[in-house]
């Protein structure tokens, strides 16, 4: 068991199992922010996974989930506009420390693999990975209301 | 269609084609010869699909 | 102690999916479901079949809840059509 294995049990376990207990209960604003962060938490575990395994093809799983994570919360976001315009989840502080989380880990990432086409590759999942969440984020609270019925 | 908007056009398309064929290049495992001529295809697809999304959300 | 990363993946997909089990409204049950595609993605990845596990991120963290919503949307709004003819 080296680091990265144990830095993905750690955050897997950690990340997953708050975003799970944060879906399980309080009222629906909490719960579409838990699912919006549980992919950004599950991401960061998944390139973890890849490192700590030394197969470089399990990144693309990362790279997969950055994409569609932020897709399925812009659908939450489509369809539960009417009851989150009543009460609009605000909850850019966890946004950001999830973010940075997942910065740190590509940042460490890339460290290991060194410069190379292979880090390139980390550094576009790690943008797509922020700016998604980021974008899923300002979804959730009405931050475009004017495409709301578009 | 004037000789100046056919040049808008066409550098339009060989930007995002560029964009398209750098983003293939990295994703990769392996550089070989067919990577890369299937990469320049797809590129070429992408950038048509991207400019036409691009025209229809934003106007030509 | 190399095993305690796929122990740790069967608790969270057993746990997601008593919550999915337990919770009654459609709409969070969709929400839960959600993360229950991921957990599972990482279970695939834990357990060496990252094919298995890409397929499972494509179908579970969008189109299984997208399929969902739009069906509990549908028949809401079909109820409440029935609801104003009577």
């Amino acid at each position: 068991m080296n680091g990265w294995t144990l830095a993905a049990t750690v955050g897997l376990a950690g990340g997953l199992g708050t975003a799970l207990w944060g879906v399980a209960t309080g009222p629906l604003r909490r719960r579409v922010v838990a699912q919006n962060l549980s992919t950004a938490l599950a991401c960061p575990g998944l390139l973890l996974l890849s490192q700590a395994y030394g197969r470089p093809s399990y990144v693309d799983l990362g790279l997969v989930l950055a994409l569609l994570g932020p897709v399925g919360t812009l659908v939450f976001a489509r369809l539960l506009a009417d009851e989150l315009a009543e009460d609009p989840p605000r909850a850019w502080g966890p946004t950001w420390a999830v973010a940075g989380l997942g910065a740190a880990t590509v940042i460490a990432l890339c460290v290991a693999t060194g410069p190379s086409r292979a880090m390139v590759k980390l550094l576009v999942i790690g943008a797509l990975l922020i700016g998604g969440n980021v974008i899923a984020s300002r979804a959730l609270s009405g931050g475009f209301r004017g495409v709301r019925r578009g | 269609m004037s000789p100046r908007t056919t040049l808008l056009a066409a550098g339009e398309l060989a930007a995002w084609w560029a964009g398209f064929a750098l983003l293939w290049l990295v994703l990769i495992s392996t550089v070989d010869t067919l990577e890369r001529v299937i990469g320049a295809a797809a590129a070429a697809l992408g950038a048509l699909a991207a400019r036409s999304a691009r025209r229809a959300v934003s106007g030509p | 102690m190399a095993d305690a990363v796929i122990v740790v993946a069967l608790l969270l997909v057993a746990a997601s999916a008593t919550v999915a089990v337990v919770t009654r409204d459609p709409v969070r049950q969709a929400l839960v479901l959600a993360v229950l595609g991921v957990v599972l993605a990482v279970l695939f990845t834990v357990l060496q079949a990252p094919d298995v596990g890409l397929s499972q991120l494509a179908v579970g963290s969008a189109l299984t809840p997208l399929l969902l919503m739009l069906t509990v949307r549908k028949v809401r709004r079909r109820g409440q059509e029935k609801g104003r003819g009577r």
